[in-house]
């Protein structure tokens, strides 16, 4: 008993020492410091929500005028249905929508490794079976799959949270397993199986910390999409109907009219909210990516990932994240700039093909990092 | 290109679609015991239970929910290797494929023109800032693209709903149902509809510009590196030919993957733009069918949209292995 | 590379200035024909998902399709709300007649109910007959003569399961003495001149294709769904295609029914132009005098003054909001919400009609739910005591005044609305009163039966916190949140409760639920049939979510609906309103009002009476072109 409490307050401390590194490399960086700074903004927004907002929109008694145009008192007006008081709406808001985000973001990571990890590593049927099912998943349009899904099982938070996570870890599934695929090859993997240890110990100590690098980068970015996503669905009204979130209230601005009356800031603030929470967990993870592999720092796989956050839904962003393993091989100088950042070559961006594991390119050179940062937790 | 590799990708598909279709058969059906109870009418007093065992079978009947679930998943199958969808449960039970059948085209209108627009203007703008490297042109779209893809389009879409439709009213903000009760190919037909029209496309293609437009720059510079900046300004006609031949050709390979994912998405990704211009298409009509639990519409909608994907994808991988022989897809 | 430039910038201005034509073309055409249409055209938006390409009156039960059909074909009369009489349509008068056809009526030939009371009480048969003439002018839209043979045919074919898809029994005909089974008559319960082999009634020379004789169950509200909610069917078109295996409500219909289907034969005022009907639009044509019912004033004039209708379909409410603004449309047949009033009250050529509502929406307690089903909470439910104090602690003009913005009134807890002057039971208002004394009486009630109180003030029962989930929709989520103030005050705590996915479809019949919300209609012409559905049926899907079972209420209304003395029918909706009011199951919040709108430059002279919108027959009648 007592070994297996030392042996998790081991993992925990292994778990904050790993995180507050990368807070102190975010800082670091440029680009990651604006992020960590805006995450760190809306944090606080969410915890101190109730002293921070004038109004507590849940109180019924608190309710003042419909449709107020903002003034001293309601800096952003009320609304026309209900008569809360917008800017309190605003605060409150971030809440959901941040707590959605994450949420979704760590069990899709959590989901996505596993299976990505036991496709890539174990092969065979296991592989076939789990490839198979990513091929279903992205062929059926994601959004009205959610929205037939939240039909069917009602629209409470937890079933939100594993309605996107059921169907949003496919993406990272596949980019985990072909790193996997190519990790599985090498040298310290090799010499732990030939001194007998078990395929989950290999998984677990280490298959798992190599990869964990792209899994935290692409939590980051994950919880980037859920948050458009989320915004998507309550929007069109099938979010969480008691809890206040921006996409509800961007509904609610549309449905009661706002338009038609000309609130324009009813409309405006909800959006400005989504896009800095997008936003800022957005260059965390570009900044990780950045900062955790250098030589990958094409990045491009990434970049294109935001290009389609922007128009489509999930199932192009994780479509998109495949295989890093076709490269072109053009090594860049490090640079602080997005701007420099060159784009890999073109093969790497194939998403259809299921089967395109790391066949075409096996050069190892690409994989030191990897093996660097699990020779330093083997 | 293997013919065995083709027979072996259409093989993958069919099996995919198999799953889909079922999948989509049972989702409604979760945890239901008997899916047409929403549908009895009420027992009047003075109806015999036999009577109203009856009425029930008739209901069953007309809604095609009769028999025990293997039963009906057999019929269900069956029904959809001759193309129908089945029947919606909307008043006068249409077939659910004469209502996509209706709707298609105006969702087509919308997500071909955002692509035909993204593609060649972002083409043309992702070009421009790859010639114009590390100046101002290049930096904007950098800007703009990540402005943009922590945007939702939906609330771009809003925006410009706002100020293009109500404030300053130069496009309708919400789209006449009635723009045209019968289209016929005219000028003032297309016109109407091309009014209709622009202010979702423009709210789509936005985000699709910026999207095409740094994918090309990107590749663009990948494909060639510096070369492409010294070969420009060179004065060889014949040099610049050879550049952008071999050039456009390989940095074409991931725009035709961007452009293939988009296919794909065509019919499913504008749902919520068409909810707020309220545009009568497959989004509408989806989001309709939801609220009045429609399954057999709902469903009939989703099986649509994923054999479409699926085509698209399958076309796709094709186009790509004639642009890239060297990528030995699926072969190891 | 600057040649390319060159080219691509004048190719980028060739198509800017092609889409440019494109879109003014496209901004001068679309939308605004009604703007310049100076025909007696009304164009009226509605709001439904879809409009149906077919109007077979009994297939179309929801959206338009109703409303349009009852255009398009005829019942035999209308109800009057306001003074509960029957009002011509398709037949110009009924009467009670004794068994062998002679009018049970009084010298100015009004129905003499003491009569039919006197003859039919003490009477042997199980039922009454009941006599209709029709108009001799009424025809139908493809020129045939109306005659009583198409009502026995409608009525014929209703009761017969066979052929009408058990459609038919839907349709009300329970309380017609008539059944017919696969073509083959059972038992014949209408009689008309070429339907009567042994002469049982009188036929006069001129009324061999105007009058019918029904036998009906010996209630004053038998005749009630006969006459007004039965579209009457063309028997010349339908009985050529009808049989046992082409049933009337088909649901893999025929070419030909098809064809019937979508360009209906009816007798209404109103014909459908399917040239220009679409999905998307309905038009319906005026018959003008061709319909066999004229103008009141000047019987040379048609009833209805609007030659076209146009229904033009908006998917959302604000759409045709936008449209009615942009002025694409006349008026909108929608009750829309009082938060809208601040937006037309600048308007100048906006009329806004509010006009009470018809309905009261009530807070549901569930008090008998299946043993299954039955928790701690709703136990506590079960005791009327309980019930009351709840009931007592409900706020109707706070929540009019915040939810609705005024635009409501606070409703009887008899359920039944002050303008329906014959029914309503002043001493069923019980729950009237200030607010602050009846919610010390409320806290008096539950002092007694639940004193303890937790930290925040909540009661237990059983060291459990009093606690109630009302399932309700989201739209339902800020009424709640006054409720859930409301019974703060008295230490009970509401909570909401989303409304169940399919699986629990069946949870507001089983008694699988706290409280929820309903709407309840009461009125002279449907007492008969709603106090059973709200009240009295159990196990069935009817309207008494609570499954209540009190006997002496069921007593009530079964005397009720069977007596033949009309005062005495009265007097007993009286009663059964203080039987309601007082068992607290089902407690008024508000009776809300019909606000709708209408634009005044193209019309004038709107009017619309309780619970209707603009859009009504009476306007209809009404209307003036603006010149």
């Amino acid at each position: 008993m007592k070994k297996v409490l030392m042996r998790i307050g081991c993992i925990l401390m292994q778990i904050l020492y790993a995180i507050g590194r990368f807070f102190k490399k975010l800082w670091k960086h440029k680009q990651g410091r604006v992020g960590l700074i805006i995450v760190g903004f809306l944090a606080i927004l969410a915890i101190f929500a109730p002293l921070i907002a004038p109004y507590d929109p849940y109180d019924v008694t608190q309710r003042a005028a419909k449709g107020l145009l903002p003034s001293w008192e309601h800096l952003l007006g009320t609304t026309i249905t209900t008569g809360q008081d917008i800017f309190s709406m605003l605060i409150y808001g971030t809440r959901s929508s941040l707590s959605i985000g994450l949420i979704t973001g760590i069990v899709i990571a959590i989901l996505g490794s596993l299976l990505g990890i036991a496709a890539g590593y174990l092969g065979g049927w296991v592989d076939t079976v789990i490839m198979r099912i990513v091929d279903v998943l992205l062929v059926i349009p994601t959004l009205p799959l959610v929205i037939v899904m939240t039909n069917v099982l009602g629209t409470s938070y937890a079933v939100i949270v594993i309605v996107f996570a059921a169907f949003g870890w496919t993406g990272l599934a596949r980019v985990i397993r072909s790193q996997v695929m190519l990790i599985k090859n090498a040298n310290y993997v090799k010499a732990a199986e030939l001194a007998g240890a078990s395929k989950w110990y290999i998984m677990w100590r280490h298959i798992l910390p190599a990869v964990s690098n792209l899994l935290i980068m692409s939590t980051a970015l994950t919880s980037a999409g859920i948050m458009v996503a989320e915004a998507g669905l309550s929007f069109l009204g099938l979010g969480n109907p008691e809890a206040i979130s921006w996409g509800k209230m961007l509904a609610d601005a549309q449905s009661s009219g706002a338009m038609l009356f000309g609130h324009w800031w009813s409309i405006l603030a909800p959006g400005v909210g989504i896009f800095l929470s997008v936003y800022s967990f957005m260059r965390i993870g570009l900044a990780l990516e950045e900062i955790l592999n250098p030589r990958m720092r094409k990045g491009s796989n990434m970049i294109k990932v935001f290009k389609h956050l922007n128009n489509t839904y999930l199932d192009e962003v994780f479509a998109s994240m495949d295989d890093d393993s076709k490269r072109r091989g053009e090594y860049q100088p490090p640079a602080a700039n997005l701007a420099e950042v060159a784009v890999t070559d073109a093969a790497e961006t194939k998403p259809q093909d299921p089967n395109a594991g790391p066949a075409a390119d096996t050069t190892s050179e690409n994989f030191e990092p990897a093996e660097k940062e699990t020779g330093e937790t083997a | 290109m293997k013919a065995s590799y083709v027979i072996k990708r259409i093989l993958l598909t069919v099996f995919i679609f198999f799953v889909v279709v079922t999948l989509c058969f049972f989702i409604p059906r979760i945890g239901v015991t008997d899916p047409a109870s929403r549908y009895y009418p009420v027992q009047s007093a003075g109806m015999s239970d036999d009577v109203y065992e009856a009425i029930k079978e008739q209901v069953r009947i007309q809604y095609g929910l009769n028999g025990s679930t293997w039963e009906q998943y057999i019929t269900y199958l069956g029904k959809l290797f001759s193309g129908d969808l089945g029947n919606s449960y909307q008043s006068g039970t249409p077939k659910v494929i004469d209502l996509i059948a209706d709707r298609l085209p105006w969702t087509l209108v919308l997500s071909v023109s955002n692509l035909l627009i993204s593609l060649v203007i972002g083409i043309i703008i992702g070009t421009m800032a790859a010639w114009k490297r590390g100046r101002w042109q290049d930096r904007a779209l950098l800007n703009a693209s990540t402005f943009t893809t922590a945007l939702p389009a939906f609330f771009i879409a809003l925006i410009l709903s706002f100020y293009l439709g109500f404030e300053w009213e130069i496009f309708p903000a919400y789209t006449d149902q009635n723009m045209v009760p019968n289209f016929d190919w005219s000028w003032k037909a297309i016109s109407t509809v091309a009014y209709n029209a622009a202010l979702p496309v423009f709210a789509m293609a936005i985000g699709g510009i910026v999207s095409y437009g740094q994918s090309t720059r990107n590749s663009v510079i990948a494909v060639s590196g510096d070369e492409f900046i010294l070969t420009a300004k060179s004065k060889g006609l014949s040099n610049n030919r050879v550049i952008y031949g071999h050039t456009l050709r390989n940095a074409l390979l991931p725009i035709v993957t961007q452009f293939g994912m988009n296919v794909s998405g065509l019919i499913g990704g504008s749902v919520v733009i068409e909810q707020i211009f309220n545009w009568n298409g497959m989004g509408t009509l989806f989001l309709t069918a939801n609220s009045n639990n429609d399954y057999p519409l709902m469903m009939g909608i989703m099986i649509f949209m994923s054999a479409f994907a699926l085509v698209a994808n399958l076309l796709t991988d094709f186009v790509y292995c004639l642009l890239d022989p060297r990528v030995t897809l699926g072969g190891r | 590379m600057k040649s390319l430039t060159k080219k691509i910038t004048a190719l980028a201005l060739g198509v800017l200035l092609l889409s440019g034509t494109l879109l003014s073309a496209g901004c001068a055409t679309s939308i605004a024909e009604r703007r310049t249409d100076t025909s007696s055209t009304l164009y009226v938006g509605y709001v439904s998902s879809a409009f149906p390409t077919s109007f077979f009156p009994w297939q179309s039960r929801d959206g338009i399709a109703p409303t349009v059909s009852s255009m398009i074909y005829n019942t035999l009369f209308s109800f009057d709300e306001e003074t509960g009489e029957y009002l011509p349509a398709i037949a110009q008068e009924w009467c009670y007649v004794d068994k062998q056809g002679n009018p049970l009526v009084d010298e100015n030939g009004e129905i003499d109910y003491q009569k039919v009371e006197d003859y039919y009480a003490g009477n042997d048969t199980s039922y009454m007959v009941v006599r209709v003439k029709l108009f001799d002018d009424a025809t139908w839209s493809d020129g045939e003569p109306v005659t009583v043979e198409d009502v026995y045919y409608t009525f014929d074919v209703a009761t017969d399961n066979a052929l009408s898809g058990h459609a038919g029994a839907l349709a009300w005909t329970g309380d017609l003495q008539h059944t017919s089974a696969s073509g083959v008559l059972q038992q014949q319960g209408m009689f008309t001149y070429a339907h009567d082999e042994w002469g049982r009634y009188p036929y006069a020379e001129d009324e061999h294709d105007t009058v019918i004789y029904l036998h009906v169950n010996k209630v004053l509200g038998a005749v009630a769904t006969l006459f007004t909610s039965i579209l009457i069917l063309p028997e010349h078109i339908w009985k050529p295609l009808v049989d046992a295996d082409h049933q009337l409500n088909n649901q893999n219909p025929t070419e030909e029914f098809t064809e019937q289907y979508e360009n209906p034969v009816g007798c209404g005022a109103w014909t459908l132009n399917t040239q220009q009907s679409s999905s998307q639009m309905i038009v319906l044509e005026n018959r003008g005098t061709d319909y066999h019912l004229k103008d009141k004033e000047d019987p040379s004039q048609p009833l209805y003054k609007v030659q076209t209708i146009k229904f033009m379909l908006y998917m959302e409410q604000n759409t045709a909001i936008y449209a009615l603004l942009k002025g694409y449309v006349d008026m909108l047949d929608v009750s829309m919400s009082s938060n809208y009033k601040n937006l037309f009250e600048q308007e100048e050529d906006i009329q806004m009609l509010e006009v009470d509502g018809t309905s009261i929406s009530t807070l549901v307690m569930n008090v008998n739910p299946k043993p299954e089903y039955d928790t701690p909470m709703r136990t506590v439910l079960k005791n009327s005591e309980v019930r009351r104090a709840i009931a007592l602690a409900v706020n109707q003009e706070d929540i009019i005044a915040s939810v609705l913005n005024g635009a409501g009134k606070p409703a009887s807890a008899g359920l039944m609305l002050e303008s329906q002057s014959e029914l309503y039971s002043e001493e069923a208002n019980i729950l009237s009163g200030e607010y602050t004394a009846r919610v010390a009486e409320a806290n008096e009630i539950l002092d007694r039966l639940y004193p303890e109180k937790d930290k925040e003030g909540y009661r237990l029962a059983d060291g459990a916190r009093l606690r109630f989930e009302i399932l309700a929709n989201p739209a339902e989520l800020e009424l709640v949140s006054y409720l859930q103030r409301q019974m703060q005050q008295i230490g009970v705590e509401v909570e909401y409760k989303a409304e169940g996915s399919m699986a629990e479809d069946t949870y507001l019949f089983d008694g699988n639920f706290d409280m929820t919300f309903q709407a309840a209609i009461f009125n002279v012409s449907n007492v008969d049939v709603m106090y059973r559905s709200h009240f009295e049926q159990v196990d069935s899907r009817s309207s008494n979510y609570g499954r209540l079972m009190d006997e002496t209420l069921n007593a009530t209304i079964a005397a009720m609906r069977t007596s033949l003395n009309l005062d005495t029918k009265y007097a007993l909706t009286k009663e059964i309103q203080k039987l309601i009011a007082e068992e607290y199951y089902k407690v008024p919040i508000y009776s809300s009002n019909v606000i709708s709108v209408a634009r005044t430059d193209r019309f004038r002279g709107y009017v619309a009476s309780a619970g209707e919108t603009a859009f009504n027959t009476d306007t209809l009648e009404v209307l003036e072109k603006v010149v």
